[in-house]
C-alpha cells in the first residue's frame, strides 16, 4: 500500500442534489392550514397545531396571559382531569408539548405511527376542549412566578431580561420578559384565561402540520373528523410599534455582587424575519458571530481565552427583535472583551466583508440547511415558519439556491444598514465593585449601575 | 411498533480500531463518531479535569491540519461538530454532508495518529483559559452549579474515580504541562482504545477502504492501565447521608442520589424503569405527586446515570415554591421513592411506551445513531444492542421494580443534598 499524502485536504465529492421534501398543501373549509408531509424512513409521526395566539399581541396588564394559557392545557379538559389527560398520552407513548411565543402557540405531539388516531384525537381534546380547572390554573402560575423568582439570580437569564429592557422603549411588548412579570401574572384569573382561549385558538390564519410516516389520505379525514367542525378567527393582530428605547449609546452594569464572571450583551433593535434582506444578513451575522470559526469566536475564544463562546445573533421576529452579541467572561477580562467586541461591530461596518468569508458562510447555510432536514420535528418546524411568516410554499425548496445567491456587496450593505456600532446598548451583569473603573475607562457613554 | 432493524456491519483494524458502519441514504448526510474509552475516571491525583482539557486540545490542531482549520473546513462543507467528556468516556463527533466524509475521516484520523507534533505551550494557555472560563459559566457562576460535585462526593468514596467531577478543579488545570499531554495521548488516544462509527449516506462498496486508508496506518498502543484509585465499593453506601447547603440560590432544592448497580449490569435495566416510573413525564409518580397534586415542587428530575465501574447513581430532584421548605421536599420525595414499593404493571407499560417513543425520535438523527452504535460497541462490544434496547427494558417486570426500591432505594443507601437559600441578614 502506498502511504497516504496527508497534507493533502481530501477534495470533496460530487453533491448529491437533495430537495425539501414535497408538501400537500390546502386549507380546510373554516380557513386551517393544513401542511402534509409524507416522510417514511422511520414509523413515527408530528403533529403540529400552530395558533395566533402569542405574547405579542397583549397589552402590558395582560402580559403572560398566552403562556399561562398554553401552560394549563395540561391541566385537563372537559372530558377528563389533567392526571387523566397525562396518562391517556404517554400510555400510548405520546409526547405532548406546548410552546408560546411572541407570535403564536403551537401545540405538538409526537408519536409512533400505529398510535397516530388516538394522539389526534388526544390533540384535539387539547386545543379544543381545555377546562382549566382553577387549581392547575394556579398552580401554572405558581410555578411561572417561582420560575421568575429563578431567573432572578441566573447571571444569563438576568441579561436576557435587561436586553428587553433597556434596547426597547417602556411599555412595548418586546421591552418585557416573554413569560410576562411578576405583576401582570399574578393578576390574569382563570375566565381571562379561559376567554383568551375561547377568542384566540381559532382555526383561521393557524395551520396543523403532520409530517412523518403518514398516509395523507388519512390525515385528511383525520383532520375533518376531529377539525372540521371548529370555526372563527383569532382576533390577535401583530401589529405594534417597535422602537429603540435610545439611540445614544449607553452601558449598563447589573450589579451581582460576588459573580465571578460577567454576562455581556451587547447590541440594540434589530429588524422583522420579513425584512429584504434576511438572508444577507443571516450570512453576515454567521461571519460575525454565528459559527465557530466567526471573527467574535476567533477573536475572544481562540486568540484571547477571555471565553468559552461568544455569539451574535438576529432575532427575527413579526416586529423587529434584538440583535445581540453575547458572552460570559472573566471579571478582569470584562472591559477588555467588551472593547473587542465593539472593534469587531465597527470593522465590520466600516471595511465590509470579505468575498473568502462570504463563500465559507453561504458554504455553511447551504450545508446545514440539509443537516436540519432529517427529522419530522425539524421539517415541522420549517413549515411552521412558513406559515406564521407568510413565506412562499416553495420557500425552503429555493433556500438553498436563493443562500448561494447571496453576493459579497449585499452582505456588506446589509451589515451597515442593520448594524450601528454607535448606537449598541452594552449590559454586564457582573460584580460592579471588579469590573466598573475598567469599563467605565473605556468611555463608551453615559455609564448607570442598576 | 415492530423491532428496530437499524443496519449495521461491523469491522477491525490491524491496529485494534474497531469500525461500526450503519448505512441510511434517505438524506445525503453522514455522521462520523468516534469514541475514546477514556474519561475522568482515569485521572491521576492531582490530575482532575485534564480528561476534558484534552478534548479541547484535540481542536488545536494536528500535523497536517493548523489550528481552528478542524472548525473552519468542517464548517465551510455545512458541516456540525463537537466533543464531549464524560466519566467513562470521550466522544468527538461530526456531521457532513455526505461529499465531505473524506474530510472527516483525514481530520479524525489526523488527530487520532499526529496530535502531538502540533502542540505548543501557547495553545495548552489558551484552551486552560478557555476551560477555566467554561468552569465559571456552568458551575461556578451558576445557582447551584456545584450540585454535581457535592453528590459525586456523598456517593462515592475518596479514591474511587467517580468521586471527583469531569471538570476538575482550578489547582489542578493550572498545574497541567505539555507534558501530560504528551503522556495522556500516548497512553489513551490509540486506535485500540476506540470505536469509529460512520452513520448515514455513505459508498457501501468505498468505505471500508476509506478507513483503512486514512486510519490503518496508525500504530496501536500499548493496552489501556488499570483505573488509578479504588473502583471497588459496596452495592449500597450503607447509611443516609447529607450535606445542606445554604447559598445564592433563589429557591430550596433537594437532590437525593442512590447508589445502583453498574450500566453493564443486567439489573441497569430496572433502574432505568424505575426512575422512567418515577419521574419520565407527567404521569409520572414525582411529577403527579409532587408537582400536581401536593404541589410542594415546581419541578423535578430524575436520571439513572450509565456508569461502569462498580456502581453507578440514580438521581432524583425537587425544586420547591418560594414558601417551601428543604424538610417538606424531603419527605415528599422519600415517601414517593418508598411508595415505589407498590408499583403497578400500568405504569412499566406507559413507561415503555415513552422510552420507545424517545428512542425513535433520537435515531431520527444518524449523529445520534451513530453515538448510540459508538457506545454500545465501546461499552459492550455489542453495537446492535441498539436494536434490542427496548427489549432489554421490556423484560423489566413489576417484582424486579420493588425489589429495586426496597432494596436499592432505602435509607441505607441515600445521599441527600439540600441546597437552601442564604438567609438574608
Amino acid at each position: 500500500m502506498s502511504l497516504l499524502d496527508r497534507t493533502q485536504q481530501p477534495v470533496s465529492g460530487k453533491i448529491r442534489q437533495f430537495d425539501f421534501p414535497e408538501v400537500q398543501t390546502g386549507p380546510l373549509p373554516n380557513g386551517l392550514n393544513l401542511k402534509i408531509c409524507v416522510l417514511p424512513r422511520l414509523p413515527i409521526v408530528s403533529v403540529n397545531l400552530f395558533l395566533r395566539a402569542g405574547e405579542g399581541s397583549l397589552v402590558e396588564g395582560r402580559a403572560g396571559t398566552a403562556v399561562l394559557t398554553g401552560d394549563a392545557l395540561e391541566g385537563g379538559t372537559l372530558k377528563r382531569s389533567g392526571s387523566s389527560l397525562a396518562e391517556a398520552l404517554e400510555g400510548i407513548g405520546a409526547r405532548l408539548g406546548v410552546s408560546t411565543g411572541w407570535e403564536g402557540t403551537s401545540i405538538s405531539v409526537s408519536v409512533l405511527a400505529d398510535r397516530l388516531p388516538e394522539a389526534f384525537a388526544l390533540l384535539a381534546e387539547v386545543a379544543l376542549e381545555p377546562d382549566f380547572p382553577s387549581v392547575e390554573v394556579d398552580r401554572v402560575r405558581e410555578q411561572q412566578l417561582a420560575d421568575i423568582r429563578q431567573r432572578s439570580m441566573d447571571p444569563s437569564a438576568l441579561a436576557s431580561d435587561e436586553v428587553s429592557r433597556r434596547f426597547y422603549a417602556e411599555g412595548l411588548p418586546y421591552a418585557r420578559p416573554q413569560v410576562g412579570t411578576e405583576s401582570s401574572i399574578s393578576s390574569v384569573t382563570r375566565d381571562q384565561i379561559r376567554g383568551y382561549a375561547e377568542a384566540c385558538y381559532r382555526p383561521g390564519s393557524g395551520g396543523l402540520i403532520i409530517v412523518g410516516d403518514v398516509d395523507p389520505e388519512q390525515i385528511r379525514s383525520l383532520s375533518g373528523e376531529y377539525f372540521g367542525s371548529w370555526i372563527g378567527s383569532s382576533s390577535v393582530v401583530d401589529n405594534f410599534r417597535v422602537d429603540a428605547q435610545t439611540r445614544e449609546r449607553r452601558v449598563w452594569i447589573l450589579d451581582r455582587p460576588g459573580s465571578v464572571q460577567s454576562e455581556v450583551r451587547l447590541g440594540h433593535v434589530g429588524v422583522a424575519r420579513t425584512t429584504p434582506n434576511y438572508l444577507p444578513l443571516s450570512i453576515g451575522n454567521l461571519l460575525l458571530g454565528g459559527t465557530f470559526t466567526s471573527r467574535l469566536n476567533l477573536n475572544l475564544r481562540e486568540r484571547n481565552g477571555f471565553t468559552y463562546g461568544v455569539r451574535s445573533r438576529f432575532s427575527f421576529r413579526s416586529q423587529p427583535g434584538p440583535f445581540q452579541v453575547s458572552t460570559a467572561v472573566g471579571n478582569e477580562v470584562t472591559a477588555s472583551a467588551v472593547r473587542e467586541i465593539l472593534s469587531e461591530l465597527e470593522s465590520l461596518v466600516i471595511d465590509g466583508v470579505t468575498r473568502e468569508e462570504v463563500d465559507a458562510a453561504r458554504d455553511y447555510a447551504a450545508g446545514v440547511f440539509g443537516l436540519h432536514l432529517e427529522t419530522a420535528d425539524q421539517i415541522a418546524s420549517r413549515l411552521n415558519q412558513i406559515l406564521v411568516y407568510g413565506l412562499p410554499d416553495d420557500y425552503y425548496h429555493l433556500y438553498r439556491d436563493n443562500i448561494r445567491s447571496v453576493s459579497t456587496e449585499e452582505v456588506t450593505s446589509a451589515v451597515r444598514a442593520h448594524i450601528r456600532p454607535d448606537e449598541v446598548q452594552v449590559i454586564i451583569v457582573g460584580d460592579a465593585e471588579s469590573i466598573l473603573g475598567s469599563v467605565d475607562a473605556l468611555e463608551l457613554g453615559p455609564l448607570e449601575v442598576v | 411498533m415492530n423491532q428496530l432493524a437499524i443496519p449495521l456491519e461491523r469491522h477491525c483494524l490491524d491496529n485494534g480500531l474497531k469500525i461500526v458502519l450503519s448505512q441510511d441514504n434517505t438524506v445525503p448526510i453522514v455522521a462520523v463518531n468516534i469514541w475514546y474509552g477514556v474519561g475522568s475516571r482515569n485521572e491521576l491525583p492531582g490530575h482532575t479535569g485534564f480528561a476534558h482539557l484534552f478534548e479541547h486540545m484535540m481542536f488545536q490542531g494536528s500535523k497536517h491540519v493548523p489550528k481552528n482549520k478542524h472548525f473552519e473546513l468542517i464548517e465551510c462543507a455545512g458541516g456540525t461538530l463537537n466533543a464531549t467528556t464524560w466519566f467513562d468516556r470521550t466522544n468527538y463527533f461530526e456531521t457532513v454532508p455526505s461529499r465531505d466524509l473524506e474530510l472527516a475521516l483525514w481530520l479524525e484520523s489526523d488527530r487520532m495518529g499526529w496530535m502531538l507534533p502540533a502542540m505548543d505551550q501557547e495553545k495548552l494557555d489558551n484552551q486552560r483559559d478557555v476551560v477555566k472560563n467554561e468552569k465559571r459559566q456552568r458551575y461556578d457562576n451558576q445557582p447551584y452549579g456545584d450540585w454535581d460535585q457535592r453528590l459525586q462526593a456523598l456517593i462515592y468514596p475518596k479514591d474511587h474515580p467517580y468521586h471527583h467531577p469531569v471538570i476538575g478543579s482550578v489547582e489542578d488545570l493550572d498545574a497541567a504541562t505539555l507534558e501530560d499531554v504528551a503522556a495522556f495521548f500516548s497512553t489513551y488516544y490509540v486506535p485500540n482504545n476506540a470505536v469509529l462509527t460512520i452513520a448515514g449516506d455513505f459508498d457501501e462498496s468505498q468505505v471500508i477502504n476509506l478507513v483503512q486508508r486514512y486510519f490503518g496506518e496508525i500504530e496501536a498502543g500499548a493496552p489501556i492501565p488499570p483505573l488509578p484509585g479504588d473502583p471497588c465499593l459496596e452495592p449500597i453506601i450503607g447509611d443516609t447521608v447529607r450535606e445542606h447547603v445554604f447559598a445564592e440560590v433563589p429557591l430550596a432544592r433537594v437532590i437525593m442520589g442512590f447508589r445502583i448497580p453498574p450500566y453493564s449490569s443486567e439489573d441497569f435495566a430496572v433502574a432505568e424503569v424505575s426512575r422512567a416510573l418515577l419521574g419520565m413525564g407527567r404521569a409520572s409518580r414525582l411529577y403527579r405527586a409532587l408537582v400536581r397534586e401536593r404541589r410542594v415542587a415546581k419541578g423535578v428530575v430524575t436520571y439513572a446515570f450509565p456508569l461502569l465501574t462498580n456502581a453507578s447513581m440514580l438521581l432524583t430532584w425537587a425544586t420547591g415554591y418560594p414558601d417551601s421548605t428543604p424538610e417538606q421536599l424531603e419527605a415528599a420525595l422519600t415517601e414517593e421513592i418508598e411508595a415505589l414499593a407498590e408499583a403497578k404493571q400500568s405504569e412499566v407499560d406507559r413507561a415503555i411506551a415513552l422510552t420507545e417513543t424517545d428512542l425513535v425520535r433520537a435515531l431520527e438523527h444518524v449523529g445520534e445513531r451513530a453515538n448510540l452504535l459508538s457506545m454500545f460497541d465501546l461499552y459492550f462490544d455489542d453495537p446492535d444492542r441498539l436494536n434490542h434496547e427496548i427489549d432489554r427494558l421490556r423484560a423489566v417486570t413489576v417484582e424486579q421494580i420493588r425489589d429495586f426500591a426496597t432494596s436499592q432505594l432505602g435509607s441505607d443507601n441515600r445521599a441527600v443534598l439540600v441546597y437552601e437559600p442564604k438567609r438574608k441578614s
